[in-house]
């Protein structure tokens, strides 16, 4: 059997590029897939929990989080349309009007 | 008590016309006058309903909740009765000969709106049954006056003379204000003691008297200096009395209003309402009686000088005014019946003073001049204007058989009495304000009204309307003094009966010696009182007692051998010419001007705030300013944390969560 700490080195390594991705990345889609990649590596530490625990709540879990995922992603290239549509750009550094 | 049932209509109905006049004047023929006519004829007709249901025995109090410890309400005792009286019947008169007088002025309609509301505060005052109501009427007088003084608005001189009027009462106001919270102080201070039965409150007037003995008398001295004080600012008294004079720049028929029924009364009527507070209060009614005697010659004197009609007649009211606190204060020696002697005058006071000012609002009409030096003559022309102020400057200079002889021959009598005891300085004063009372009216009349004329002014007699009121009025200047003299003193001397009052207590705490049967006398049987006051007249020297009469009728004489052309045996320039530093102390009113503005405003007040502000800006506003904008830089830099790009919140975010790590970690000790 698989140890759990390769599980969990496995979801901190998604985590990680993820948050990377987050704070380096300007384009929104880029930005959209980088929270996919968080949202990921918690799914992946619910499922790997889950397979040492005697029920099945961690998996039925994370499918609920994935099932949210899909709606934030509609929600979040939703808006991407809307701010492409007024600025004629995706890239974040530009959307600043609500600042000081 | 049918009539006393709609007594708040004494009031509503004049607040009623100024809303009217006021929205829908400029619709109505002469500015709506005549419902302000209307509104106060019907006071006037409401205050005899109720005068004939409480004479001789009765007053009526209606009172009603208003919030927390006041209350709102109505008492008309004889004393309120006979001020409504008066108030209603010469305000009457004088709207409606403002209707013609004030014909074809452009804001006709504003003047009946404010008159009316003037006329609606005057009367809530004089019969509010609590202080606070007093105040509030009493400041609504206030700002009437400053409005209708300031009719004219456009004329500088006319809206400097409301702004120093509004300025200078406004002094007394405060004066007032701290009295009645002082009062107030005290009456909640007594706790359970306070004498107060269900459904009174504490700032009602039966209250205050049942209460005054328990009051501390230094606290009553303080109380009493106070409410002398607003007195005093509304009665144009000595040190308040600068605005008076210069209130005549409103029109004639707001300085009738003024100076005879509804706003300088307030300050003697004030006096006359806490009458057992300042009787209680040590020294309060010697102070009361040395403030008037001072400004009855103050005033007199300058009125010898004057050259404006109706400055003269100011300068008369000011001085008459006097009179009347020197009338009350003479209640230091002969107790509560120093109020029928005040009130006396005051009333008659207000027959002949509204005669004079509408006569002298006539004569302006006709020749459009104010000044007395342009006049002369103007008798030939103006035979029934010309008469009645004959009348009323008899009555002024208190010849015999005239009202204002009645009143003032009182006032000097009862004077003696205090002079008897207390001292003589305010019994010489007022004698020799008498003296030039007589010697001021009669230059003016003569002046006026005989002689050459000394400019091609227009002649022509008022119309009707204006003369009707003269001449209602004069009969009350002939007739109203000797007639109603006796049932006055009766009726007004059992003012103070209706409340829990011992005259006798009240003289120990303020310090009286005081004949006291006097007081016994008027407590007991009352109505005996005009007996027992001619057989003291009978104790007092001859000479005293045809003094009024020598300094009335001489004055005249003396008028008339300087100013009557046919006896004239002096001119003026004999006694003084133009350059005697003593004449023209007069012409300048004492220099009041060149002191109190000249000087103390714009060098001693005008320095001291040239510092003041000095500190102001640079050490208050500038620490203040330093502070701000400390801040305002600090959040200026700080702001800037708001960069509106998404990626710095979630690198901040990240950091913050690290950090917090931590430091959680440091804490649980994971690092050790």
């Amino acid at each position: 059997m698989i140890p759990v700490e390769l599980y969990l080195m496995i979801s901190s390594i998604v985590f990680t590029i993820g948050l990377y991705g987050l704070i380096t990345q300007k384009n929104g889609v880029k930005l959209m897939m980088c929270i996919e990649l968080l949202l990921n590596s918690a799914n992946i530490n619910l499922v790997a929990f889950s397979t040492y625990a005697p029920n099945y709540n961690g998996q039925v879990f994370a499918l609920f989080s994935i099932a949210l995922a899909a709606a934030e992603a509609g929600i979040g290239f939703a808006i991407l349309i809307r701010l492409y549509r007024l600025y004629g750009t995706i890239d974040l550094d530009t959307v600043n009007a609500m600042r000081w | 008590m049918i009539w006393a049932d709609y007594a708040y209509l004494i009031v509503l109905l004049p607040v009623l016309a100024a809303a009217l006049c006021f929205f829908f004047g400029w619709r109505l023929p002469r500015g709506g006058g005549l419902i302000a006519v209307l509104a106060t004829v019907i006071g006037l007709i409401i205050s005899l309903g109720i005068f004939s249901e409480i004479y001789p025995v009765g007053i009526v109090q209606q009172s009603w909740h208003w919030f927390a410890l006041f209350n709102f309400g109505i008492l008309i005792d004889p004393l309120a009765i006979v001020m409504l009286l008066m108030v209603t019947f010469v305000v009457s008169l004088i709207h409606f000969y403002a209707t013609e007088y004030m014909n074809g002025d452009p804001g006709m309609a504003r003047y009946f709106a404010e008159a009316a509301l003037f006329t609606a505060a005057m009367l809530g005052l004089v019969y509010s049954d609590n202080l606070l109501q007093f105040f509030v009427f009493w400041e609504l007088v206030g700002l009437c006056s400053y409005l209708l003084i300031g009719y004219w608005y456009r004329k500088p001189s006319a809206a400097e003379a409301a702004k120093k009027a509004f300025l200078t009462t406004r002094v007394g106001d405060v004066l007032f204000l701290a009295g009645i919270v002082l009062l107030y102080n005290n009456l909640v201070n007594l706790g359970t003691n306070l004498i107060i039965q269900p459904g009174q409150y504490p700032l009602q007037f039966e209250v205050i008297y049942a209460n005054i003995y328990q009051i501390p008398p230094i606290q009553l001295t303080f109380i009493a200096i106070c409410l002398l004080g607003g007195a005093a600012g509304k009665s144009g008294q000595f040190p308040l009395h600068a605005w008076l004079p210069d209130a005549m720049e409103g029109p004639t028929t707001v300085s009738a209003m003024i100076h005879a029924a509804t706003m300088v009364t307030a300050g003697v009527y004030l006096v006359a309402r806490m009458f057992p507070l300042f009787y209680a209060a040590p020294y309060g009614l010697q102070l009361v009686t040395l403030v008037g005697a001072f400004t009855a010659i103050f005033a007199a004197s300058m009125g010898l000088s004057a050259f404006d009609i109706k400055r003269v007649l100011a300068f008369s009211t000011v001085s008459q005014l006097g009179f009347m606190m020197a009338a009350l204060g003479a209640g230091a020696v002969i107790g509560v019946l120093a109020v029928a002697v005040g009130i006396f005058h005051l009333i008659c006071h207000s027959f002949f003073k509204a005669l004079l000012f509408l006569d002298a609002g006539s004569v302006i009409h006709a020749t459009n001049t104010n000044d007395m030096r342009e006049m002369g003559g103007v008798l030939k022309y103006m035979k029934w204007t010309g008469w009645t102020m004959f009348i009323g400057s008899l009555s002024l200079a208190g010849f015999p058989l005239f009202t204002g002889f009645y009143s003032k021959d009182e006032i000097l009598v009862v004077q003696y009495e205090y002079a008897m005891v207390v001292n003589y300085l305010p019994y010489v004063f007022l004698i020799s304000a008498a003296l030039l009372t007589a010697i001021y009216s009669f230059r003016m009349w003569f002046v006026t009204f005989t002689g050459d004329e000394r400019s091609d002014y227009h002649k022509h007699e008022s119309g009707w309307i204006m003369l009707g009121p003269l001449v209602v009025l004069a009969i009350f200047a002939l007739l109203f003094g000797g007639i109603a003299i006796g049932p006055f003193y009766k009726y007004l001397d059992t003012n103070f009966d209706y409340y829990e009052l011992d005259f006798q207590e009240l003289a120990i705490i303020g310090g009286h010696v005081t004949p006291l049967e006097h007081v016994s006398e008027g407590a007991s049987e009352g109505a005996s009182e005009g007996a027992s006051e001619g057989e003291e007249a009978a104790g007092e020297p001859f000479i005293i007692k045809i003094l009024p009469i020598l300094v009335g009728v001489g004055g005249i004489l003396l008028a008339a051998l300087f100013y009557f052309k046919r006896w004239k045996r002096f001119d003026p320039s004999m006694v003084s010419g133009d350059k005697d530093p003593l004449r023209k102390m007069l012409l300048k009113g004492y220099y009041q001007h060149e002191i109190l503005t000249a000087w103390f405003a714009e060098t001693v007040i005008y320095g001291a705030s040239i510092i003041l502000n000095i500190i102001d800006i640079k050490l208050v506003d500038g620490w203040l300013n330093w502070l701000s904008s400390w801040v305002l830089g600090f959040a200026g830099h700080m702001r800037k944390v708001q960069t509106g790009v998404v990626q710095n919140y979630v690198t901040a975010l990240v950091l913050g969560i690290v950090i917090l790590v931590v430091i959680v970690a440091i804490a649980a000790g994971v690092f050790l």
